[in-house]
């Protein structure tokens, strides 16, 4: 086939003009034109093969022939060449200010450089320079991005929600009245999966956090629950948590942590025969009675002054112990243990003994 | 700000002083100036020195100022209690120089005030690595040896926990080990210090050291101490002896009386672990070495008639994490019941006026020879490289 070559250049502005109306469907145009461009001049053969690639892709809009189509060829060229450079241009040129970010960004996307309109540079900065910017960056590319889920998207994405959900009680509007009539609280999880099943294997997981200042227990109650929780009590938020993932259903896991809680608060209350066996080592916190301090403070105290006939060792111990510095020194050495050791405890602890031995 | 020439200055105006631009350890300094310039034997050359040399008579007026220990009484007082790096330096300048500080001062304002008569009060010092607390320990035992006290100072208890080639099990008794060459080393330094004492000092027991070595009742205390110093197996048992004899005695009505000064650097070793080990590879418990059992005993207040100073020292310290500085940390739990109730007096890095102090001393000695380091960025950048803290200030200025 013979094709002259007016009528070849006027086919392909034709349908270069049909490429620029589907220019935002789809993507692969902005590589092709620079192509067909080319092809122009070589080839007829080529240019018959790449146009009729071009005319099965477009849409089969109708072109209207304005502008330089009918016209001299360069005259249509410069107008067609402007058109082309806008669309090699990247689209944050033509973002409004004001334009719905939704619709850019609908799902979770790779970052896209000539989609998004911030000025982000990222990686390592080069030698007496700064970090490379977003224009074919991999860095960018490999982390994971929330372009897809600003405010305006989470808005939309609850208010699409909403029919579905039910109204929040309105007796519940503070963190505390929930804290206070419904203190046990129950996680879990639903996933959507695709895979050799639907069910995926972590839905089964439920975790229960309750916290013990809402549980009826008395001192010796909380403090062997502490010690059977073990791992599970956080002592920052006085919260204990149990996880049950061992049974397949997420049903059977929920049964199973009320029924932990259950057992631990009841085993908690009953004290065992060997309970009475507790050691000093075996103390959550440090309690000055009896304590080597307190041994060796009466010790000092009663070398300073010795037992004289009329008294009696049990009455003199009391009264020492009454005294206020002794008092003073006991609440330093407590706060010492308990608490760690700081400049200030050491200061407090300091005045303290220099107070009871009169220095 | 030429600090030399200012004084220079200074001395034409005898009297007055006008304040002058420049910070206010400047104007400290100018004040110690004219406190040295009122005082008709004062140092010609310096506002870092002080002339006072008795302890007893430091007051705050003295404090970041130099004093000098005597050197003739220097190898008495101190055979073995001085930090290494300050021995050397001693040697290079030629004299003792000790700075006056706060927690030294605190530490002899209780000395002077405590009674005697009462069971004897236990002062710890303590603080970050560096600071300073061994060289106050020293110049209060200075204070102590001055006021007729007798010392027994251990320079560092980690050395009797640590690198013993020489474990022998106990003649006395079984399941503790003795360490010879530990015990005599130290009970020649100890005669050295307090020969005086040595012949006054009679013995209230008999003690059988073999079948044919006894030491009978009622000789001095010198006869103990060579007893041990000559048969060195021996020895570890000889200073049980001794520290049990002057628990008995020190702080008496008679008219031998005297005051006994404890002196421990490093007390935490008491209460730590050992590097060292018993035949059968098992480590060596600390109550298991006799010396370690009987300085214990010493430390605990149920003698009267001194005082007992110690320092809670990290570098040389046992398995223990190196930021760990505070008395409980170092001491243990064991540590802390038995040493409790104690005092402790914090010892911290230098303050602006000190370091002022030990800055002129250096250009004084002459010991500061690079020329940027006598300039006032290169004052700026050593106080940024020490952070104040003592020891490190001195080695870097040993390197310039």
């Amino acid at each position: 086939m013979i094709w002259r070559s007016v009528d070849l250049r006027r086919t392909a502005l034709r349908t270069l003009l049909q490429l620029q109306l589907n220019m935002a469907a789809s993507t692969f145009c902005p590589v092709l034109l620079p192509l067909s461009r080319i092809n122009c001049k070589l080839n007829g053969i080529y240019t018959l093969i790449l146009l009729n690639k071009t005319a099965a892709y477009s849409t089969g809009l109708s072109v209207k022939k304005t502008g330089a189509k009918t016209g001299l060829p360069q005259r249509g060229g410069k107008e067609l060449r402007r058109q082309i450079k806008q669309v090699l241009q990247p689209r944050t040129e033509r973002m409004a200010v004001d334009q719905d970010w939704t619709a850019v960004y609908p799902t979770a996307a790779s970052f896209k450089a000539d989609a998004v309109p911030l000025p982000v540079r990222m990686g390592y900065p080069v030698k007496k320079g700064v970090p490379p910017s977003k224009k074919g960056n991999l860095e960018l590319l490999k982390i994971p991005n929330f372009l897809h889920l600003t405010p305006n998207a989470i808005k939309k994405q609850c208010e699409a929600l909403k029919p579905f959900c039910t109204e929040w009680p309105a007796a519940l509007d503070s963190d505390e009245k929930c804290e206070k009539h419904f203190p046990i609280q129950v996680q879990k999880k639903d996933y959507v999966f695709a895979g050799p099943s639907l069910r995926h294997p972590d839905a089964r997981i439920v975790t229960l956090t309750v916290k013990l200042s809402s549980l009826n227990l008395d001192d010796h109650a909380r403090k062997k629950m502490i010690k059977l929780s073990g791992e599970r009590y956080n002592k920052d938020t006085d919260t204990l948590t149990i996880t049950a993932d061992s049974c397949p259903l997420k049903q059977q896991n929920h049964d199973y942590a009320m029924y932990m809680l259950t057992v631990l608060y009841h085993e908690s209350w009953k004290i065992e025969a060997w309970e009475k066996e507790k050691t000093r080592a075996d103390m959550e916190e440090y309690v000055w009675e009896d304590s080597p301090s307190q041994k060796n403070i009466l010790e000092t105290l009663l070398r300073i002054r010795p037992l004289s006939e009329q008294q009696e060792e049990g009455e003199v111990r009391e009264e020492l112990l009454g005294r206020e510095e002794v008092q003073e020194y006991k609440d330093s050495v407590t706060k010492l243990k308990n608490e760690g050791e700081t400049e200030g405890n050491m200061q407090q602890y300091k005045e303290a003994v220099k107070k009871l031995l009169s220095i | 700000m030429n600090l030399p020439r200012l004084y220079h200055r200074l001395r034409l105006t005898v009297v007055q002083v006008r304040s002058l631009h420049g910070s206010s350890n400047v104007q400290q300094v100018e004040t110690a100036a004219v406190a040295a310039e009122s005082d008709p034997v004062s140092s010609q050359f310096s506002v870092f020195r002080t002339s006072e040399n008795d302890p007893a008579c430091h007051t705050d007026l003295h404090a970041g100022q130099y004093y000098t220990l005597p050197t003739a009484q220097l190898r008495t007082l101190f055979p073995h209690g001085l930090p290494y790096r300050f021995q050397m330096q001693i040697k290079t300048f030629n004299e003792a120089c000790v700075m006056v500080r706060q927690p030294a001062l605190e530490l002899i304002s209780y000395l002077k005030k405590a009674d005697y008569s009462r069971p004897a009060l236990r002062y710890i010092l303590y603080g970050e690595t560096g600071c300073g607390k061994t060289m106050s320990l020293c110049h209060a035992l200075h204070f102590c040896a001055t006021q007729g006290w007798m010392v027994l100072h251990i320079p560092d208890a980690h050395l009797w926990v640590k690198n013993c080639r020489e474990l022998l099990p106990s003649s006395s008794r079984p399941g503790r080990l003795d360490q010879p060459l530990q015990a005599s080393l130290w009970l020649k330094n100890f005669k050295t210090t307090n020969d005086r004492f040595l012949s006054k000092i009679k013995t209230t027991q008999r003690y059988v050291w073999t079948k044919r070595e006894t030491t009978e009742e009622g000789r001095p205390l010198g006869e103990l101490v060579d007893q041990g110093v000559a048969r060195v197996k021996s020895s570890s048992d000889v200073v049980g002896a001794l520290l049990r004899e002057l628990r008995l005695q020190a702080g008496g009505a008679a008219e031998g009386a005297f005051r006994l000064a404890v002196a421990v650097d490093g007390v935490n070793a008491l209460w730590g672990r050992t590097t060292l080990k018993k035949e059968d590879k098992s480590e060596v418990l600390p109550e298991e070495l006799t010396l370690v059992h009987n300085l214990r005993k010493m430390l605990r207040n149920d003698w009267s008639g001194g005082a007992i100073l110690t320092t809670l020292s990290h570098t040389g310290s046992l398995y223990k994490p190196r930021s760990a500085y505070l008395p409980m940390e170092l001491l243990g739990e064991e540590g802390f019941d038995t040493m409790d109730p104690f005092v402790p007096v914090p010892v911290s890095s230098y303050t602006e006026k000190e370091f002022e102090s030990c800055y002129l001393y250096y250009m004084d000695r002459h010991w500061l020879q690079h020329p940027h380091s006598q300039t006032e960025e290169g004052k700026k950048e050593l106080i940024f490289l020490s952070n104040r803290n003592p020891s490190i200030l001195e080695r870097l200025c040993a390197t310039l």
